[in-house]
């Protein structure tokens, strides 16, 4: 329901949920490949693999994050579990993402990226990614209710994951492969978006026991989380109220 | 009939409240909202809480619906019992039409899909909206969320139903009607807990009132007692 009313807002209505990411890559593309001349190959694609997963990440955890907050009307009237509000918002980001990833599969296929086997690799991948978000969701939400100032320091949180995840540069290109293992290992948004490119891009098996311990980590995140906001969710309630 | 044989469906003991705000945190940062306060509400009675603005009244009601926990002290809710606070302006999400608000709102006070589904009609009906339930809220004038917040309210089922103010809205035809709705309800059983400034409709409607002040109850008991008291203090205090 919120989606229907959140595409009512604009004149262009759903429309907004592919010409946003397109956008968005337009920008990145003008930037890296017509004033800087990126050296990748088949650069667009390879940009819109990361930007496209990018987005669906920091704008689903920026929102998430002042979701508790911002449902002040609605928790000062029920006790409602507040991991509910961070989960919705992650929700609709699912199904707004849905119309990127056609978008991505459409130009991958016209750029002649036949799908193949590896692209099954994606259920997996989207799925963790998937879990990740909805971990920095709780973790951003209740941060953001308890002390309100981080607020103020996820757009700053996401910028620098935008430059360090490798969304416009290759995290294999760095010239020094330790520093490629260091970068995936500190960085799983740089792993998932490899991973993408990986199965899409390169017809290659993305490490699966990489992949399987960021699902685990992100798997045990929400877990504790979800214990704690349900233990404290008075708590985060007089929190989101009086702060 | 005396609330004694009753069943208490929800009590405080010996409850405060405070927070610490955060602007001044050095020296008036906490906030002593209540001191003390122990009450009992017997299932289906009508308790009032009266008291002048800031007294304590609002949060009173947050900790019964378990919104709130206490800093001291302890809130007992029966086991299942359902608590649903209303008040000027409920959680509505603004761009949503008012029928969608009620299905949310229904289905937030523990009602299935199907269930919520089955209350719209009369919503629509009672709230006398019209054509309005369709548009979203952020059209409605205050009056009108009054008027929805208040019929799902009431059309929805609670156990205990904590009422803030939200009678006291609306023009004086939906007000009157609001009014037999209620009545309706408290015949039916309806444990409701009622804040409000307007006496007659507390005289009217409740069978027992707590006057609150500063955060600690200075009057409990019958209707007419406390009111009496309660005015008095009023007019001692206004000169």
């Amino acid at each position: 329901m919120a989606l229907r009313a959140d595409a009512s807002r604009f004149y262009l209505g759903y429309l907004w949920w592919l010409l946003e990411p397109l956008l968005w890559v337009g920008v990145f593309y003008l930037v890296f490949s017509v004033i800087l001349k990126s050296r990748q190959d088949d650069f667009l694609i390879f940009l819109m693999c990361g930007k496209l997963t990018f987005i669906w990440f920091s704008k689903a955890v920026s929102q998430a994050s002042n979701s508790i907050v911002a449902s002040r009307g609605l928790i000062a009237k029920l006790d409602i579990p507040k991991s509910l509000f961070p989960m919705s918002v992650v929700q609709e980001s699912l199904y707004k993402q849905a119309a990127a990833f056609i978008l991505l599969f459409v130009v991958l296929v016209v750029f002649g990226f036949a799908p193949s086997g590896t692209w099954w690799w994606l259920v997996p991948i989207i799925l963790v990614n998937y879990l990740m978000i909805v971990a920095c969701a709780l973790v951003g939400a209740s941060l953001v209710c308890i002390v309100r100032d981080f607020s103020m320091l996820i757009p700053l949180g996401m910028t620098f994951l935008l430059f360090t995840s490798g969304i416009f540069w290759n995290v294999h290109d760095l010239g020094d492969p330790a520093k490629t293992e260091l970068v995936l290992a500190l960085n799983p948004i740089a792993f998932i978006l490899d991973c993408y490119r990986q199965a899409l891009m390169w017809n290659t098996v993305p490490d699966l026991s990489h992949l399987a311990l960021v699902a685990l980590g992100a798997v045990l995140l929400i877990g504790g989380m979800l214990a704690l906001m349900r233990r404290s969710s008075q708590y985060l309630a007089l929190k989101a109220l009086t702060a | 009939m005396s609330p004694s044989d009753r069943q208490v469906i929800l009590e405080l003991e010996h409850v405060s409240h405070s927070y610490r705000s955060r602007r001044d945190t050095f020296e008036h940062g906490v906030h002593h909202i209540l001191r003390d306060v122990s009450l009992k509400l017997y299932e289906g009675e009508t308790l009032a809480i009266i008291g002048r603005n800031g007294a304590g009244k609002t949060t009173t009601l947050q900790l019964m619906a378990g919104i709130l926990a206490p800093s001291r002290g302890v809130v007992r809710r029966r086991p299942g019992a359902s608590a649903s606070l209303l008040s000027i302006g409920l959680g509505f999400r603004p761009d949503l039409s008012g029928r969608n608000n009620a299905i949310l709102a229904a289905m937030l006070q523990g009602a299935s899909r199907r269930q919520a589904l089955a209350y719209l009609d009369e919503i629509k009906e009672f709230s006398e909206l019209g054509d309005s339930f369709e548009e979203p809220v952020k059209t409605y004038s205050t009056g009108m969320r009054a008027r929805l917040g208040f019929t799902t309210a009431l059309k929805t089922h609670v156990d205990i139903l904590l009422i803030d103010e939200i009678l006291s809205v609306g023009d004086a035809a939906f007000r009157s009607k609001a009014e037999a709705g209620m009545r309706e309800r408290i015949a039916g059983e309806q444990t409701v807990v009622f804040v409000s400034h307007a006496l007659a409709q507390v005289r009217a409607l409740c069978d027992r009132a707590v006057w609150i002040e500063g955060g600690a109850i200075l009057a409990e008991g019958e209707v007419g007692e406390v009111l009496e008291k309660y005015t008095d203090s009023l007019s001692n205090t206004a000169p």
